[in-house]
Formats: C-alpha cells, sequence, structure tokens
C-alpha cells in the first residue's frame, strides 16, 4: 500500500473523530472528501482489498431496503460486509464507508462491499469502484430539479455502465426502461421480474415514463401494469417484449398484512406488508445467486429481515397506532397511498412537505400522485405541514378532499392521539424524516410513562 | 357553459406535474357551476380544433419532445389558423419550446409549429430552480419552477413576465416566457396554474368570450389558500437575506 493512500486514510480518520468529538453532524461526507483530495485513486485501492465480491445497488426507489437485505444476507453467512448505510450514497459517502472501516495499519480487512450509489453519482463511482455486480431496482421520476429529467438518469447510467464493461448488471426486466440497458449495452447480465399481478389499481399511478419503444418510438402494449412503467409489455411494431426474468417471485400470497411468497424453490414467509418489498427481496437474492454467493442461512435472513429500516415505523401512543412512512417521489407516495387504503377503519393522516435541496425544491411532483382515492377513505383528519405545506392543501383542494395545516405537528400528533380513530398516518418527505421519528419515539415513551 | 380542454398528448408530454393545470382549468370552472371536458389527444388521435376551447401542450425530455414533434407538424396548420382565431393555449417548458419555429437540442434541430416567432436552442447548463415573476397582466406576481435546457430567444415578441427571481427564457434576459394573441408560453410549472389562480382566470376568462361571443365576469372565488401557496414563495424571495444564503449555499 502507498504512503499516499495511508496518509489519504489516516487523515480521513482523523477527521471523522474531529467531527464527532465537535459534534458537528454524523461525519459521513467530509472524510471520504479529504481521502480523495489527498489520493484521488484511493476508491480503487480500497476496492480491491474486498476479498469476495463488491456489488452496488442503484434505482430510484428501493436502494436502502435492497442493500440492506444483501448486508444481511452476507453477515448472516459470517462475512465480514462494508456498507454505507448511513445513506451517504454520493462520492464522498461512499469514500467514507470504505477508508473509516479500515483496521488501524490503513487495510481493510472485508470480504464484501455493499454499496448504495446515487444515480448522478455513479459515472464517477463506478469506474473507481469496478463492482462484480451492479444491481438496478427501477427507475422512475424522482427529483428532477436535480435529475433534469429521466432519460438524462437513464443517459448518465448508461455511461457509467458502459464504463465498467465486466460487471454483472442485475436488471428488473419489468421495467422496459432497466431493460434498455441489457438492449443497447453490452454488459454481462441476470434479470429479474414478477409475472403475476400484485399490485391494485390504487398504487398504480396514472404517470408513466417511457411507454414508447426505445428501438422504434412505437407506443408498447402492456397486458398489465405492476406500478408506474413496470408491467408485461410488447412492441406489436418492432417485436420487443419483456422477456422471461432469471428468477422471478411466485405463489405470492398475502395473509394478516405481510406477504409470503417462493424465489428460486425458497418459501419466504417475510414481514413484507407492501407488493414493492418483494420486488426488493427478489432482486437482492438474484444478486447472491448471480455472484454465486455462499448463504446458507439465506430463507432466515429473509425471514427475519425488517423492511421498516426507520423509513417505515409504527409508534404505540397512548391508544393509537402512529405509522410513519417516507415517501421521496410520485411512485412512492402512490404505494403509501394504496397501503392506507388497505386500512378500511378510521384514520387520520398527516402529511409533511419539505423543499430543502435533500428533498427535491420543486414540488410540482405531488401533482403526479392520485390524491383522489382519499376521499373515499375513511379519513377523519387530513392536517399539512414542512416548509410547502400550502402546496399540499392546494393539491388536496383540487381534489376536493378538506384538509388544515399545521406549523406545530407535535400538538396535532398529541390532539389525534385524543380522539378514537385507530390509526394515524404520517408521511414525510426526506428532511422530515429524522426529526418525526425522533418526536414520534419521545411521545411514545412519554405515553408510557 | 361549457369548455372544451384538449390535453394534448399525455403520453408523451406529462413533466412537471401538467396535471395540474388541467385540473385547475377544470375545477375553476365546476366551482363556478360550469362544465368542463377534458380531452385527451393521445399520440397519433386526429383533433377538431372547431370543438376545443382551450388547449394545453405540457413539457417533455428531449427524446419525447422528437416524438412529439412528429405529430405536431400533422396539425400544423389548423393549429395555428386556432390561434390567429383567438384560442387558448397554455404551453409549458417542452411544450412553449414546438410553439416555436425549432428547437436546436443537442443531437438535432426539431422542427416546430411556427406560431410564436421565437427559436430555442440547447445548451450544456440546465436552468434549474424556483422562479417569480412580475406580469402586468396580473396583479399578484406569478409563481413557479424552471427546469429547463433550452435557451429561448422572443425576438419582437412580448415576454409572459419580467424575472423578479430566477432565470427565465436565457438566463440573461431578465424576462420570462412568451405572450402572442389568447396563447401563453413558459418554462414555469409547479404546476403554474393552482398557485396562480389569476392567470388560470385569464385564461378561462378569453375561453369563454371567445366561445359566447359576449363580455364575461367570471364569479369570485374563495382563493385564501391559493395566495398563501403564492405569498410563501414570494415572501421568501424578497427576503435578500435568504436569497443570498441560497446563492452561496448553490456555488458551494
Amino acid at each position: 500500500m502507498k504512503f499516499r493512500s495511508k496518509l489519504a486514510v489516516r487523515c480521513a480518520k482523523a477527521t471523522n473523530k474531529l467531527i464527532k468529538k465537535l459534534n458537528k453532524g454524523s461525519g459521513v461526507t467530509l472524510p471520504g472528501y479529504v481521502a480523495r483530495i489527498i489520493d484521488p485513486k484511493i476508491l480503487t485501492v480500497m476496492a480491491e482489498m474486498i476479498k469476495e465480491k463488491t456489488i452496488v445497488t442503484m434505482g430510484t426507489n428501493g436502494k436502502t431496503t435492497t442493500n440492506s437485505i444483501l448486508y444481511h444476507a452476507l453477515t448472516d453467512a459470517g462475512n465480514t460486509v462494508i456498507c454505507n448505510r448511513t445513506g451517504a450514497n454520493m462520492r464522498n459517502g461512499i469514500i467514507s464507508a470504505f477508508v473509516l472501516a479500515t483496521e488501524d495499519d490503513c487495510r481493510l480487512k472485508a470480504d464484501y462491499a455493499c454499496i448504495e450509489v446515487d444515480e448522478i453519482a455513479s459515472v464517477r463511482v463506478l469506474p473507481l469502484l469496478k463492482p462484480d455486480c451492479a444491481l438496478l431496482t427501477n427507475i422512475s421520476r424522482d427529483q428532477l430539479d436535480r435529475f433534469g429529467e429521466v432519460d438524462l438518469t437513464y443517459q448518465t447510467i448508461k455511461t457509467a455502465y458502459d464504463s465498467v464493461p465486466s460487471t454483472t448488471l442485475i436488471i428488473n426486466c419489468d421495467d422496459v426502461l432497466s431493460y434498455s440497458f441489457l438492449i443497447e449495452g453490452k454488459n454481462p447480465h441476470v434479470t429479474y421480474g414478477i409475472s403475476d399481478e400484485i399490485f391494485d389499481d390504487i398504487s398504480r399511478s396514472e404517470i408513466r415514463e417511457s411507454i414508447f419503444c426505445r428501438n422504434c418510438s412505437h407506443k408498447l402494449e402492456y397486458d398489465f401494469f405492476h406500478y408506474g412503467q413496470l408491467g408485461m409489455y410488447h412492441c406489436s411494431n418492432c417485436g420487443l417484449k419483456r422477456p422471461t426474468p432469471d428468477y422471478t417471485a411466485t405463489q405470492i400470497k398475502r395473509e394478516h398484512e405481510v406477504y409470503s411468497f417462493t424465489i428460486d424453490d425458497m418459501e419466504i414467509h417475510s414481514s413484507a406488508r407492501t407488493p414493492y418489498n418483494i420486488y426488493n427481496t427478489l432482486s437482492a437474492v438474484a444478486t447472491l445467486k448471480a455472484l454465486k454467493a455462499n448463504v446458507p442461512h439465506l430463507k432466515q435472513t429473509l425471514e427475519n429481515f425488517d423492511y421498516g429500516n426507520n423509513r417505515e415505523s409504527i409508534f404505540n401512543i397512548k391508544n393509537k397506532q402512529v405509522h410513519l412512512h417516507l415517501s421521496k417521489n410520485p411512485i412512492g407516495f402512490q404505494q403509501k397511498i394504496s397501503l392506507i387504503l388497505k386500512d378500511k377503519g378510521p384514520k387520520d393522516i398527516i402529511i409533511f412537505i419539505n423543499d430543502t435541496y435533500q428533498d427535491g425544491e420543486d414540488v410540482s411532483w405531488l401533482w403526479d400522485v392520485d390524491f383522489q382515492y382519499l376521499s373515499d377513505a375513511n379519513v377523519g383528519n387530513i392536517i399539512t405541514t414542512g416548509s410547502r405545506r400550502y402546496d399540499m392543501s392546494l393539491r388536496l383542494k383540487y381534489e376536493d378532499i378538506p384538509c388544515t395545516s399545521t406549523t406545530d405537528m407535535e400538538i396535532s400528533i398529541q390532539k389525534m392521539c385524543n380522539n378514537d380513530k385507530p390509526n394515524l398516518y404520517i408521511i414525510v418527505n426526506y428532511s422530515g424524516l429524522f426529526n418525526t421519528n425522533r418526536l414520534l419515539s419521545r411521545l411514545e415513551k412519554e405515553g408510557n410513562t | 357553459m361549457k369548455l372544451t380542454i384538449a390535453h394534448l398528448y399525455p403520453d408523451l408530454l406529462n413533466l412537471y406535474g401538467d396535471r395540474g393545470n388541467i385540473q385547475c382549468f377544470v375545477k375553476r370552472l365546476e366551482w363556478r357551476g360550469l362544465e368542463a371536458k377534458v380531452l385527451p389527444i393521445l399520440s397519433g388521435d386526429s383533433i377538431d380544433f372547431s370543438k376545443v376551447d382551450i388547449v394545453l401542450l405540457g413539457g417533455g425530455s428531449d427524446r419525447e419532445q422528437e416524438l412529439v414533434c412528429g405529430y405536431l407538424q400533422d396539425i400544423k396548420i389548423k393549429f395555428k389558423q386556432y390561434v390567429e382565431d383567438g384560442g387558448v393555449v397554455l404551453a409549458v417548458c417542452g411544450g412553449y419550446q414546438l410553439l416555436g419555429h425549432y428547437y436546436k437540442s443537442k443531437k438535432e434541430k426539431i422542427e416546430g409549429l411556427g406560431i410564436l416567432d421565437i427559436t430555442t436552442e440547447w445548451k450544456p447548463k440546465r436552468l434549474i430552480r424556483n422562479i417569480i415573476l412580475h406580469s402586468p397582466l396580473f396583479e399578484t406576481p406569478v409563481v413557479g419552477f424552471e427546469n429547463h435546457g433550452g435557451r429561448t430567444l422572443i425576438h419582437k415578441q412580448t415576454p409572459f413576465g419580467k424575472v423578479f427571481f430566477g432565470l427565465g427564457n436565457t438566463g440573461r434576459s431578465g424576462y420570462e416566457g412568451c405572450i402572442y394573441k389568447n396563447v401563453i408560453g413558459t418554462y414555469l410549472h409547479g404546476p403554474l396554474l393552482p398557485k396562480n389562480p389569476e392567470v388560470c382566470d385569464y385564461l378561462l376568462k378569453k375561453a369563454l368570450e371567445r366561445k359566447y361571443g359576449e363580455r364575461i365576469v367570471l364569479t369570485e372565488l374563495d382563493d385564501t389558500l391559493e395566495q398563501k401557496a403564492n405569498q410563501v414563495m414570494v415572501k421568501r424571495y424578497q427576503d435578500k437575506k435568504y436569497v443570498l444564503t441560497e446563492t452561496i449555499k448553490r456555488y458551494t
């Protein structure tokens, strides 16, 4: 190991310590920056120390959950795994995850690396990381103020893939946009997909990307849609069609609010409450199989896996169940509405919309969500909050759904916890998640003492 | 009274909450006891302009715009007649660009409708941020969000508004959008109409007057919420400290 790389690691570690001591945040991006400035090739140096395999996970929705499944499956098999679990998925955050995991001699003693990569960062990260496998969950519109438009996201990922031609791509072939990477590129690949109709009408937003054939620009025909542009498609003009996936989930059943399914002859009784988590599980399994990873406890790992991940938590406050959900884009939000509608009982809803850079400054996506279903969902109060609460209220007004706004969420929650409706759903976008989680944990504790 | 709103190619142009503009037209008619009919014109469908009172042309990606361009050439002459006859059009982002003579994208030159005397060229740095305009037509500032790679030259045409905060047509001209007869072309989405009900009512009034040939006075609606959503953005960018902080953040 070169002196320069060692110096980079040591300085990054010192930076991390300093940040923690000064209590100036979690210290997940600056150390990476410091390391990179000292040694621009640090990420490659680190990645080459991984004994077995490096996996990257990308995609609009489901990255964090899927990456977490991979991490748990590999760890449960006795491996040491590097993971950027903190959601630090840009270049500096990824470098931090590696350098901060090194031993005192600045070397890594890890078997695997499971790295979540932001789509925009992929162009700069993949060529350095040279992963064995690149998993893509799906592509849909997300933070258009950062990404520009979906086609630009597609081009960015394509450039990243082309820079690592020997990386095996794990692709959701139900998503025609994802499948196009295989048609237009040369990487080795494995596909996964679901052939049963498991999503309901409500979770299918009317807004779709790319329902036009990328080969011949003809409009694609669909037997059915899962959600967004995902589904069973074919082009009657040039013959492009959704292929038979290498890995699929079958015998999908929903009992007592959770799903069970079979992947590759393995029956899994999961704790997944939403159909998109079947996709996340399937993609992780396909990746592990493609890598021929030795994961003897996989079934157990998957059945014990907690899909909540702090992004879907339930709190018991007084007699009320409070469900906290993170939603950052229209596809994700639509899924949450479908979930709320599965609860037929009386309920209240709080929607928390901020517009910081992390959330996306453009809130126009709220108009791509089909909120009209909430008018018929046995909802008592709907309260909006956050820096763009009036935009959210306006969205509901134009569906003739009454709501109120607040700047004090705590009082609103407490008020609603005193009414007799059994459930309160709180949907937040990114920057509101941390504080809401903390607030609810505190209220739960206070209510129980 | 009843208006028919044609939404052109929603299967290709549906970015940035365009649906909100349709919803706004429809609801603001219905709340006044007037009727609204939405006519989605999918790619390949024919359109009878004599039965249409408002046309909405939304935003799409460069690839989708290329596809749309082919369909537009088929209706070019009739579309132009409709506009010259005072037909109401709201064109946003990609739709706005396509009303001009051409859009020179990264790869090629897409021929537009030539309805507005404007031209657009693609430049690498996209213009993305909140935007606020002052327009002599409206009392309240117009607020929205812009996200475009194209720089639009409007030559001698009238702009939609003067940029108070944001970038506008070219990023440096100080003006945004274009107004010609009863056509508004603009980069503002967010969507445009719900937070700017005055703009919505302006277009509805023009469409009703054209159809019924009489002076129309629209019933007042309670726009308290609309005003609040609008004011949040206006106040934010009137605050010089906030603007400074945002600028510093953007460049660091």
